[in-house]
């Protein structure tokens, strides 16, 4: 057990690729906590997918031992993850912290996410000690970043602390920074346990395993615990400190952060936000607060690629949310697709993972179809219903209104993109909250906008036409009436349910028209004339057409090679047989995957820029 | 009945589109060639030994690059050695300028029987675009010498699709074939092989594949206007007049036995195929050590046959008995009018033929 006085709780709030992961990896070295030969880049990124695309998905904690005027220190750095789609996540991160790292590239300034978070921790009371990294790029403008920083955090700028995490400039300043200004944890180790879970991972050998900030009490090794929010008494196996690599402890005191084995089997009973108490008597009486359950915001149907595969499928979605405690899934069945699950999502980075886990985890081909956002309609007598699949929405007329989500958006951008970006949020329907200047060059600004039309490549439309400047970040705001529509698009007559979505009356015609015409390109002739239609309950807005097709003959067949003639009929039967059928109609997988396709961008072209 | 084909690879230049066993530049091997066709003949003899061959065909490549003697020796050779029947059709193939009277009645006098020019248009540019050397002129001339050295039987071959080629250019071909009074038209889409100069030059975007739609037109008019003059339109790309059918290509058609002789010629008999080398050199020093020159083989399966066995048929006018297709399969496209039922048996219609592998496919699942 180490004095209270001697601990510092941390995290680093940063953009994604200003160099949070290069920072705690210097930081790991000046404390000896890995050996150069073990060091590899990145160190506390769990999966592969976060070192490939250079982002923390899932924050790891790690205790570090530092020694400063002669006194031993343990800084317990606690990982964030750098996503909108993880808010509330990053804020569970936060409540286990007494300091954060305010770290911004001296490049790139102050970003709209490193904003958002940054208003999170000093919320939560959380001591800030800025930071400019990269300062001995050559693109770098450390003194304008410093100003920008100070500006934001009510400091002056000889206070912000100049790094470079990559050659290791300023990190041990940086380092005593933490001692000296961070408070040390406060907490009560007599009183009843109170451990708040900020993380959790499955396991494949030791089960859920948690990483908790032991707010009162004490934590023992092994113990009967209660998880407060799900109610359910279990024998814990070990506690321990993670530095980096686990090192079980006899018991976890108030103040302190660690890892605990819990003996659950699944990331759901040992929720993130959850407190975790001693079973009986001893047992805290109320949680801590802050819990929340996490709640899927864009859904989409995930459907196996070649049939055959759900049960696959199944399997896999079981095993995945053993590790992730925000997917949510249930069974759909699409005409057009077959059996598969329709499926929600933080976000859509979120859904990307998921998706790209479900396939390099588990070997599956998927077809997704378009993310949309949850709906609440009421309908005629007042019953109001969630939807979450466009196949759900009432037909016209029996429903009196509906609402859809809407976010508050903070965009951060060069004062000379303001335009293009008024231009955008008004497209999307967003509607204009307040404006301000971080600096002369440089603007924030609020807008109220649909959900909806931020998962349709809103990132990306801000990215190009900002030149990569612009950041954004966003919070839920809650429900407001549309007049949104449910578009159909049949082909030859038949509805294709894979194909349908719900959208505003005014971008139906929109939509209708380019999915149409996206299809022209992708469904190959028929024997017969094929219409491509786009109707809003029985009325058509919008019609493309593909011809039918005349010649699909083999040439000349003579001269008695007709093993390579059956071969070519054979390709083309198996190429028909990969077909989805409508109606009579043979639509070819790419067709699905490639008209689904939105290129929404999730966030993590960032990292590319 | 059984067929024996006799394939001759060599050219005088191979024309861009050609993805046949044909060689330019070869000639030198005429000889030995030569010599090859009626070793592997020997060679093969026991196996047909008492087969009754009723068709045999000089198939290319241009077989009229051989020497008139020498394809006389190979014909004699052949009838010394199998049981060819009396009355067999005997095609040879022709290219416009490599025959003239006399060679053709020196062949005709030999028991050739069957004349096929390769005629592929009357329209020198598309001829040009085609790579074919010859004119329309020395088609004319050379179906004349045709008909003057005796021959009753004569086919002309057309592609129609080369690049440039319109409607109405592809009209006047026709008309100069009609002209002619032909027993038989051939007349293919042209189709792009990948492993051609054409192929090439077309995946890199320095010529234009054939609009498959222009070429529907195409054959849409070749048939008004050969079943206009009175042929009767009795395989995919097969147009005949009444009784003048080419037997040897029914014989592949309705699967019955053939033997091939010659660099890379497939034979079948029994639900076996194999084939022979197709590289020259490699074929001549196969059989010239005394060896068949074999290529490669397959023994069908029942599902192989069954396929070939639609689709060859259904090319055809024989087209497939009822009971070979499935209930219900067959409704669609009789109301779309690219398939009819007579009698027992359904039969493409002419828009039917021209989607025939989207026919086969969707009859046979």
């Amino acid at each position: 057990m180490t004095e209270l006085s001697r601990i510092r709780n941390f995290c680093i709030v940063a953009h994604i690729d200003h160099g949070k992961s290069t920072l705690a990896d210097r930081l790991l070295e000046i404390t000896h906590a890995v050996e150069g030969r073990d060091m590899r880049a990145q160190y506390l990124d769990k999966m592969d997918l976060e070192r490939e695309r250079g982002i923390t998905i899932k924050a790891q904690s790690v205790r570090l031992s530092y020694e400063k005027d002669g006194g031993s220190y343990v800084l317990n750095l606690i990982d964030t993850p750098g996503h909108v789609d993880f808010t509330y996540e990053v804020s569970r991160s936060l409540a286990a912290c007494e300091g954060a790292v305010l770290l911004v590239d001296a490049a790139q300034g102050i970003e709209a996410q490193t904003l958002a978070n940054f208003h999170l921790a000093r919320d939560a009371g959380l001591t800030i000690i800025p930071a400019v990294n990269k300062v001995d790029l050559p693109a770098a403008q450390p003194d304008e970043a410093a100003a920008e920083i100070a500006e934001l955090v009510g400091c002056a700028a000889e206070d912000v602390l100049q790094v470079s995490a990559k050659s290791g400039l300023g990190v041990t300043d940086l380092a005593d920074a933490i001692v000296d200004r961070v408070p040390p944890p406060q907490g009560d180790a007599s009183a009843p346990l109170q451990a708040m879970i900020f993380d959790s991972m499955f396991d494949a050998y030791r089960g859920v395993i948690t990483y908790v900030r032991v707010v009162n009490g004490e934590l023992p090794s092994q113990a009967r615990i209660r998880l407060m929010a799900v109610g359910l008494d279990v024998e814990a196996e070990e506690a321990g400190v993670q530095a980096p690599d686990p090192v079980p402890v006899e018991r976890l005191t108030a103040g302190e952060v660690g890892y605990l084995v819990t003996g659950v089997k699944d990331v759901h009973e040992a929720k993130v936000g959850d407190t975790i108490t001693l079973a009986g008597k001893h047992g805290a009486s109320e949680p801590l607060p802050g819990y929340r359950e996490p709640k899927p915001m864009v859904w989409s149907g995930l459907f196996p690629a070649e049939g055959g595969d759900y049960s696959e499928l199944r399997d896999a979605l079981d095993k995945l949310r053993l590790s992730d405690s925000a997917l949510a899934y249930e069974p759909e069945s699409s005409m057009a697709l077959g059996f598969g699950f329709r499926c929600g999502f933080l976000g859509l980075l979120h859904m990307d993972i998921v998706k790209e886990r479900l396939e390099r985890e588990f070997n599956l081909e998927l077809i997704a179809t378009a993310p949309n956002v949850e709906f609440h309609v009421v309908k005629v007598g007042g019953e109001i219903v969630d939807v979450h699949n466009p196949s759900e929405m009432p037909d016209p007329g029996t429903y009196e209104r509906c609402e859809e989500p809407m976010v508050l958006a903070t965009v951060i951008t060069p004062a000379e993109y303001l335009g293009p970006i008024f231009d955008l949020c008004q497209s999307r329907r967003g509607e204009m909250l307040d404006m301000k200047y971080l600096t002369p060059e440089r603007a924030e600004v609020h807008y109220l906008l649909p959900l909806a039309e931020i998962i349709f490549d809103f990132f990306d439309q801000l990215k190009s036409r900002t030149r990569g400047y612009a950041s954004l970040d966003y919070e839920p705001w809650g429900y407001q009436p549309a007049d949104l529509v449910r578009v159909d698009i049949l082909l030859h007559g038949e509805p294709v349910d894979a194909f349908s979505s719900v959208i505003h009356r005014e971008k139906a015609y929109r939509y209708g028209r380019q999915m149409a015409e996206r299809l022209r390109e992708l469904i190959p002739r028929q024997h017969f004339e094929v219409a491509i239609q786009a109707a809003i309950g029985s009325r058509i807005i919008a019609r493309e057409t593909v011809k039918a097709k005349r010649k699909d003959v083999l040439a000349k067949c003579y001269g008695g090679d007709i093993t390579r003639k059956r071969k070519l009929l054979e390709q083309q039967k198996k190429g028909k047989e990969r077909m989805r059928r409508v109606g009579r109609v043979d639509v070819p997988q790419e067709a699905f995957i490639s008209a689904l396709r939105v290129d929404q961008g999730t966030g993590t072209q960032e990292a590319k820029k | 009945m059984s067929g024996l084909y006799v394939h001759v690879p060599f050219c005088l230049t191979r024309c861009g589109y050609c993805d046949f066993n044909a060689y330019e530049g070869l000639d030198h091997l005429r000889g030995r060639y030569t010599e090859a066709l009626a070793r592997e003949a020997d060679l093969a003899a026991w196996g047909w030994a008492g087969e009754r061959i009723e068709t045999v065909f000089f198939g290319g490549g241009t077989p009229t690059r051989l020497e008139t003697s020498d394809l006389i020796r190979v014909l004699d050779h052949f009838r010394e050695i199998f049981a060819i029947a009396d009355g067999a059709e005997v095609t040879i193939e022709a290219n416009p300028d490599t025959v003239d009277e006399e060679k053709l009645s020196a062949l005709r006098e030999a028991g050739f029987n069957r004349l096929s020019i390769g005629a592929q248009s009357f329209d020198p540019a598309a001829l040009a675009a085609l790579e074919r050397v010859h004119s329309p002129d020395s088609v004319r001339a050379a179906f004349a010498a045709a008909r003057r050295a005796g021959y009753d039987d004569v086919n002309l071959d057309l592609i129609f699709g080369a690049e440039g080629e319109t409607l109405s250019s592809w009209r006047s071909t026709l008309k100069g074939a009609l002209a002619l009074d032909p027993e038989h038209v051939s007349a293919y889409a042209l189709t792009i092989e990948p492993n051609t100069p054409l192929g090439r030059r077309v995946a890199a975007r320095t010529r234009e594949a054939p609009d498959p739609d222009l070429q529907a037109d195409m054959f849409a008019l070749a048939c008004d206007a050969l079943g206009d003059a009175g042929f009767e339109h009795y395989e995919v790309s097969n147009w005949a007049q009444p009784g003048r059918e080419c037997r040897h290509n029914l014989g592949y058609w309705r699967r019955e036995p053939y033997l091939g002789l010659g660099a890379g010629a497939h034979s079948y008999r029994d639900g076996r195929r194999w084939w022979n080398l197709r590289p020259p050199e490699q074929y001549l020093a196969s059989v010239e050590a005394g060896k068949l020159p074999a290529g490669g083989k397959e023994h069908l399966t029942v599902d192989d046959m069954r396929l070939e066995d639609v689709f060859l048929r259904l090319r055809t006018r024989d087209g497939l008995p009822a009971h070979m297709v499935e209930a219900g399969r067959a409704a669609h496209y009789l109301d779309e009018g690219l398939l009819a039922r007579s009698k027992d048996r359904y039969v493409l219609t002419e828009r039917g033929m021209f989607l025939a592998n989207e026919m086969v496919l969707a009859l046979t699942g």
